[in-house]
């Protein structure tokens, strides 16, 4: 017997995987951007900063260009003309404040400066005048631009708080960068999700709108079929729609059925079932509507599988059961007889449910196909095997599809069994119960 | 009340599935069949007409069958069978308890849908078709499901004692000798039977009986309903451990013939 390990791994731990991947992805990469977004506008902000700011005489340069003759000072064409065009001016101090050079300086301004005017512009502004001041050997350069053209502040921090800045911007940057994730998996949450809903709503629509109009197909086709008046051919043309529009019927259903579980927004309309009674159900309604001769069941439910709950979605179920045994007679070769035999059993609180027939079994190809993750809609249909795997999948259980020892196919299903509760417990009461 | 007298009320906002259906319930011989195509005017028509059942739509241009129906209980307690076209209704209508008495997934057949109609009418007014019999045999004993007793041909039952070996002395059932050979079945196999009756021919799945029997949370009863079958096999079958007419279909349920 060839493994079927790889059947085992549950899909809906699978499909989770899958969509965290993307969505890490996408979150990342939301993040990813933000990130890239900001430094492009920090970077561009400092290309803005070195074309208009910067752009200004600095005291060094002035006092290079200033060469002492016996004139006095002189400064250097060049540097003067730059002054100018830049709406700057510069004026030198000797040590006792007195201006002993200057350039372009405002008619407002003193020539001579305290130690106290001295400080309080190096701080702040003189008189209105932006200035930077650099030392000269014992005399002091001052350049000063325009009033209302430059910001000056001065910037004192002690070093402890500098040291819990430090912590508190490293806390806030990562803080940002938790944010941006957050919000980036939010939204593409959303999105996704919202595009799934449209998605199922609108299969939903369509299955729900083609329904009534399938009604009426189905509804006169009977009729004519049933009609005496109208000649045999007529009405086996009749049968032939009916019978049709019944397939689909199943079709829509099927159709519904996959898309919603197929992105999980199906809310199992889980319950307390137990499992042997709803093969048991399904069971009967084949052998009720067969021919003798056509259809045998074996059952065999373990006793004490027979009390076995687990929480399922009933329809559901039942619809599991209804597609395999229609599968197996479907399938049953050119024995007229399908005998189908079922068998449940409980082992470590699991319900296990084998069904197995003496048909043609499945093919490699169907197997496969079977196994695999990948949709793959050609060759033969096999929608209603691969519902009910979907099914068990949504339902936590694990599903197994093989070919017998010597012939025929089977279906090894295992859900989750509920604790022996109450109802349990009722029932083991239950049993004294002889009263007529 | 004839059952084919029933005022029926049909809501459905499809003109040619109105005219199907209404069609369809004449033909079957219901002749007081009304049609709306909205929940306005199902709701006056229901007022005026008064009808003994209302076939539903759920989803209709102006509201939705389900508050259209809560809307009508408050009026009468007429029976509702819900049509529905979506998967989704199907399991609001079979839980909560809605309090609707019956639904039917479109697309379906005609004679489903008379079947549905029938059997809710019968039920709700317990008007009964002719056809219908109180009495059934079982070779040679006959059960009255009304009153719930078995009645044995004794003339016939002597004829065949010789035949078969004295089953007779030896059943443990010690009604069957009997005043006029008649047996009271218990409430329970009453409702055994009666459910067996309902399905003759047909398997009945054991846990359908306990539903029968006890009703609900009838968790654990699969043995004890043996032991009323083994009851009910001794009152109503000429040899009860081999079983004519009372089948065991082994693992699913039982079946009379």
């Amino acid at each position: 017997m060839r493994g079927f390990g790889g059947e085992r791994i549950n899909y809906n731990y699978r499909k989770a995987a899958h969509l965290l991947f993307y969505g890490v992805l996408a979150v990342f990469g939301i993040a990813m951007l933000t990130f890239i977004l900001n430094i492009v506008f920090l970077i561009s902000a400092a290309i803005v900063y070195v074309n208009t700011d910067s752009n200004y005489v600095g005291g060094g340069e002035i006092m290079k260009a200033l060469t002492v003759t016996q004139n006095g000072y002189v400064l250097d064409r060049e540097v003067e003309e730059e002054l100018g065009l830049k709406d700057q001016w510069a004026m030198l101090l000797d040590e006792n404040g007195r201006v002993i050079w200057s350039i372009r300086k405002p008619e407002e301004l003193k020539d001579e400066y305290s130690r106290s005017d001295i400080a309080r512009m190096s701080k702040w502004y003189l008189q209105g005048y932006p200035v930077q001041m650099r030392a000269w050997d014992d005399r002091i350069m001052i350049v000063g631009m325009q009033k209302e053209t430059m910001w000056k502040y001065n910037v004192e921090f002690s070093l402890p708080w500098m040291e819990f800045a430090k912590r508190v911007i490293l806390a806030y940057l990562f803080i940002n960068f938790a944010w941006i994730v957050v919000l980036a998996f939010f939204f593409t949450r959303r999105f996704t999700k919202n595009r799934e809903r449209a998605r199922i709503e609108w299969i939903a629509g369509i299955s729900h709108d083609i329904r009534t109009p399938l009604s009426v197909v189905m509804g006169y086709a009977d009729t004519l079929e049933r009609s005496e008046s109208l000649p045999e051919d007529a009405r086996q043309q009749a049968a032939v729609i009916r019978h049709q529009s019944l397939v689909m019927k199943e079709l829509i259903a099927d159709l519904n059925l996959t898309s919603q579980l197929e992105y999980s927004m199906q809310a199992l309309r889980k319950e307390t079932v137990r499992p042997a009674e709803i093969v048991r159900s399904v069971a009967v309604a084949f052998l009720n509507d067969s021919e003798p001769g056509q259809l045998d069941i074996d059952m065999q439910i373990e006793p004490k599988a027979e009390q076995l709950c687990v929480k399922a979605d009933r329809q559901l179920l039942v619809r599991v059961f209804r597609n395999l045994i229609n599968n197996s007679m479907k399938h049953n070769g050119r024995s007229k007889l399908v005998k189908i035999r079922i068998a449940i059993w409980q082992e470590k609180q699991k319900c296990h449910i084998r069904l197995e027939d003496n048909g043609v079994g499945y093919s490699e190809e169907i197997l496969r196909r079977l196994r695999s993750r990948k949709k793959d809609s050609t060759g033969e249909n096999i929608r209603g095997l691969e519902i009910v795997k979907k099914i068990i999948l949504a339902h936590g259980g694990k599903i197994r599809f093989g070919n017998g020892e010597e012939s025929g196919e089977y279906c090894l299903i295992t859900l989750r069994g509920m604790k022996q509760n109450k109802a349990y417990f009722n029932g083991v009461w239950n049993h004294l119960d002889y009263r007529d | 009340m004839n059952l084919y007298d029933c005022k029926i009320l049909l809501v459905d906002d499809e003109k040619a599935l109105r005219e199907m259906v209404s069609g369809f319930l004449r033909r079957a011989g219901f002749h007081k069949v009304t049609v709306a195509a909205n929940c306005m005017e199902a709701e006056e028509l229901f007022a005026q007409k008064a009808p003994h059942l209302v076939l539903l739509d759920v989803m209709l241009p102006d509201g939705d069958g389900f508050s259209l129906f809560k809307k009508l209980r408050e009026m009468s307690e007429a029976p509702v069978i819900f049509l529905s076209a979506r998967d989704e209704d199907e399991s609001r209508l079979r839980g909560l308890g809605l309090g609707a008495d019956d639904y039917i997934t479109k697309p379906f057949l005609p004679e489903e849908l008379i079947l549905r109609v029938t059997a809710v009418l019968k039920r709700v007014y317990r008007v009964k078709s002719m056809q219908e019999s109180e009495i059934i045999t079982l070779g040679r004993c006959q059960v009255d499901l009304g009153s719930g007793v078995v009645h044995w041909d004794r003339d016939a039952a002597d004829g065949n004692q010789a035949g078969s070996g004295g089953v007779y002395g030896s059943s443990q059932v010690n009604g069957m000798e009997g005043k006029n050979g008649e047996i009271t079945l218990t409430a329970k196999e009453y409702a055994i039977l009666q459910k067996l009756a309902q399905e003759r021919g047909r398997i009945v799945t054991i846990d359908a009986l306990c539903d029968a029997v006890w009703q609900e949370e009838n968790y654990g009863y699969e043995n004890t309903l043996v032991v009323h079958i083994r009851r009910l096999r001794e009152k109503i079958e000429e040899d009860p451990s081999h079983p004519k007419y009372l089948l065991t279909v082994r693992g699913l349920g039982y079946r009379l013939v």
